[in-house]
């Protein structure tokens, strides 16, 4: 089991998710635009989000405390410019 | 203690101000002049305006009780990075913009200085406070890309400073080196 944080317009939304392998960053787009198109995420229910609305975002992966696989969806931080 | 604040406009001076409860010589670093409009989102105050934004931090905090601080009103350059930073104890990036950055951890990386970076997304709605072991800048969209504008996004600056300053402050008092992930709605620690 893992977790899938998505992070989008200031709020912030964690679901479990069942992987059964390496999920690249592209599904991990794809998966986060339709759970939160169809209200899967918990306090973040955008049924009309734009088909590019994650395009741009970054995809980062940590161990939690136990383990377990934190997946994070989030806007770039292009350290400036 | 030498705690480096390499720029201070909204995000370095937020955070400064958080750490003047640390026993060190807060130095900071900026060639930048305080204008108007950076009242609303950076600690200055109006008989700053007009001043190196180093120098008027360094005024200012000298007016509290017990704070030790220094100001270099310089551009950060590959001629003047090891000058100014070889008597650091600490880093901390809060340039805005990538190439500063990526000449502060270059210098980190060969001086074994310890270096923590704070930064702000373009929209102002998520943060990352990461340690330069873990360092790697996102890409940018377009060339020269914005990062957040005026004071529009003053509550998440607020908090990214404050999530820097407990970080600094984990460093100084622990030697703990905590990452962590800001938005509006959480502050989650990533890695130590």
């Amino acid at each position: 089991m893992a977790t899938l944080n998505i992070t989008y317009n200031g709020l912030s939304s964690d679901l479990p998710l069942e992987l059964d392998g390496h999920v690249s960053d592209g599904d991990v787009r794809r998966i986060a635009l339709e759970v939160v198109r169809s209200g899967g995420a918990p306090g973040l229910h955008i049924a009309h989000l734009r088909e590019d609305a994650f395009v741009h975002y970054v995809v980062d992966r940590f161990r939690g405390p136990r383990g377990d696989e934190r997946i994070y969806l989030r806007p770039k931080v292009p350290f400036g410019a | 203690m030498r705690i480096l604040f390499c720029g201070v406009g909204a995000i370095g001076s937020t955070a400064a101000v958080l750490c003047r409860n640390l026993e060190a010589t807060l130095v900071f670093i900026d060639f930048d002049r305080v204008e108007s409009k950076n009242l609303l989102a950076q600690a200055f105050v109006k008989p700053s305006v007009g001043k190196n934004k180093a120098e008027a931090l360094k005024l200012q905090l000298l007016n509290l009780h017990g704070v030790k601080a220094e100001a270099f009103g310089v551009r950060v350059t590959r001629d003047n990075v090891a000058a100014l930073c070889a008597n650091a104890d600490l880093l901390v990036d809060c340039f805005d913009n990538q190439a500063s950055r990526l000449l502060l951890s270059d210098f980190a990386r060969t001086a074994g200085k310890p270096l923590v970076h704070g930064a702000l997304a373009a929209d102002g709605t998520f943060g990352l406070v990461r340690w330069d072991e873990r360092f790697v800048p996102d890409a940018e969209d377009t060339a020269g890309q914005a990062t957040c504008e005026g004071g529009a996004h003053l509550p998440l600056i607020g908090q990214l400073g404050a999530t820097l300053a407990r970080v600094v402050q984990d460093f100084v008092k622990h030697g703990t080196r905590r990452d962590a992930m800001v938005s509006l709605v959480a502050v989650t620690p990533t890695a130590s």
